[in-house]
């Protein structure tokens, strides 16, 4: 195992057995913390007191990053405890990206926002998806989680190419990808993180990884969880696809075991 | 921000909370533009927009249901899948959830259940949900420093009386209608259930280290505990643990209880920080 990743909410708790749990995790292997009702996207204010919380667990477990989804999870102080479309505007870039630099500057470090799975898009949306979330991060320099089965997924859900969204991010601002199983409702794709990757969505992580470099995966399995011989073979796969694409020379990075450490942020993490 | 995207959160907000499902939600919807949901939602020939919008309704009733039964158990069981599926139904329209954690969706099930009893014969549910929340409320509880036997064997006895200590923060002393405790045993054992008896009845649910236990206390110890909410000189709790006892028996039944607490870590010395202080 070369490292964690988990949900932020699930520890920011007062005491007891998941912080007991996640100490010991972080004593032995770097972590990263993912959460999913920042709620970035919203019209309602920051919640002061989960960045608050936010910052202090990150204060007392060091993780190597932050991360959240490029979303919105609720409005008026309610949580739709889901991660949801925002339309693809300049104007909402520019709300998105200064909320963005206000939770940077509260946790005092930068984060990385992912881009979600989907299943509606917005009529009044005059980019696509990717000039979307490119605009984003480079207006609130952040970093960007790159989820390539949500690329997937959305690329049959909105009828778009997923090469041609994979072929318009920017390398430097790439510093995590996340992999996961989805399933076919025939009508749409669903990302139901309880399956195993599909054989698609590998050939995607491929050409990600000859694009981006040697950047740390994580294989996000939530249900039907398999035994975990399972779940180290497919870790096993994405890492023998990652060496042998990096090896093959195209990108010109060397391979760094795929685990996040200080060297494998992008340079503007690094400051 | 400018209002359109607020708006168009707020309708997708209700569409997707609708109770009876979105298509009934934009029935009775008077902020859609015209043309309907279908000028705001790209739809096509494999999904309409109110398909689409459909498939956040389902996840959103879904992910509830599905947290709210890991987190009652017990009260699923005594329910069935049907009834308690339009439990949280109900309890999703009037407490919609507004915490970061799905933990805190569920916090109102109990006093929800004792204000709306389900038609189900199992009067006992909403303290048999009492319990489960309370156990959940536990379980992440601040860390405490329990008081140990070898602090208070440092002392000599004539000192004892005059210890002030309370309760741990992670406690919680219940007052049930119902023996549910063993309801839920028999849940977490896998076990038959059997309607418990109606009896007024003080649960104690507490947790060591990450462990959480829980167990029915007879009324001095309750009252004792209940006394331990605040800090309190160990001399005044003996009196409340002595009460009605014959004489001779007083002093076995109070070392008893004091030992048990000290192996249960239920207790805490004065003076260890604001974060020690226990619930109700």
């Amino acid at each position: 195992m070369d490292w964690f990743e988990v949900i932020s909410e699930n520890f920011m708790v007062a005491g007891g057995r998941p912080l007991e749990v996640l100490a010991a995790v972080r004593d032995r292997h770097p972590l990263v913390l993912h959460g999913v009702s920042l709620s970035i996207g919203t019209t309602d204010p920051l919640n002061r007191k989960y960045l608050a919380d936010l910052r202090a667990l990150a204060k007392r477990f060091e993780p190597a990053w932050i991360s959240d989804h490029l979303c919105w999870t609720g409005v008026a102080g309610r949580n739709l405890h889901d991660l949801l479309p925002l339309p693809y505007t300049a104007e909402v870039v520019r709300h998105v990206s200064q909320r963005i630099r206000e939770v940077q500057d509260f946790l005092e470090r930068p984060i990385l926002l992912e881009n979600v799975s989907s299943y509606l898009t917005f009529r009044d949306s005059t980019l696509s998806e990717w000039e979307f979330l490119c605009a984003v991060t480079e207006q609130a320099d952040c970093g960007i989680l790159l989820d390539i089965n949500n690329i997937f997924v959305n690329a049959f859900n909105h009828r778009f190419s997923a090469e041609q969204y994979l072929d318009a991010i920017p390398v430097e601002r790439v510093a995590q990808f996340h992999l996961a199983g989805h399933s076919d409702h025939g009508t749409h794709l669903f990302d139901t993180h309880d399956q195993p990757v599909g054989e698609e969505v590998w050939a995607l992580y491929q050409r990600a990884v000859r694009r981006f470099g040697a950047v740390s995966t994580l294989i996000e399995w939530d249900d039907n969880i398999p035994e975990f011989r399972v779940l180290a073979e497919t870790a096993e796969r994405a890492r023998r696809i990652c060496e042998a694409t990096v090896r093959a020379g195209t990108t010109g990075d060397e391979f760094s075991a795929q685990r996040p450490a200080e060297s494998a942020l992008p340079a503007y993490h690094r400051a | 921000m400018s209002f359109q995207l607020k708006d168009l959160q707020n309708l997708l907000y209700r569409l997707i909370t609708a109770p009876s499902g979105v298509a009934e939600g934009l029935g009775t919807e008077h902020a859609l533009p015209a043309g309907g949901l279908a000028a705001l939602v790209d739809g096509d020939e494999r999904l309409s927009a109110e398909a689409r919008v459909d498939v956040y309704a389902d996840m959103y009733f879904y992910r509830l249901l599905e947290a709210l039964k890991e987190d009652y158990p017990a009260t699923l069981a005594v329910l069935g899948e049907a009834n308690f599926h339009n439990l949280i139904t109900a309890y999703l329209i009037e407490h919609r959830p507004s915490e970061p954690s799905l933990r805190g969706a569920g916090k109102f099930v109990p006093d929800f259940l004792r204000r709306h009893p389900p038609r189900a014969q199992v009067p006992f549910v909403a303290d048999l949900a009492m319990l489960e929340r309370a156990i959940i409320d536990v379980f992440c509880a601040a860390d405490a420093t329990p008081l140990e036997v070898s602090e208070m064997n440092a002392l000599e006895p004539e000192l004892w009386g005059a210890v002030k200590m309370r309760r741990i923060a992670v406690s919680a002393v219940l007052r049930a209608h119902w023996r549910v405790g063993e309801v839920l045993r028999a849940v977490e054992e896998k076990r038959d259930w059997k309607s418990p008896g109606r009896e007024r009845n003080r649960i104690l649910v507490w947790r060591r280290n990450s462990r959480v236990s829980y167990r029915e206390i007879a009324s001095n110890e309750a009252a004792a505990l209940a006394m331990l909410a605040r800090t309190t000189k160990f001399a005044n709790v003996c009196e409340v643990l002595a009460r009605g006892l014959p004489q001779d028996q007083a002093p076995q039944a109070i070392r008893d209880t004091l030992a048990r607490w000290l192996s249960e870590g239920l207790i805490t010395r004065a003076g260890r920080g604001k974060r020690d202080q226990p619930r109700s």
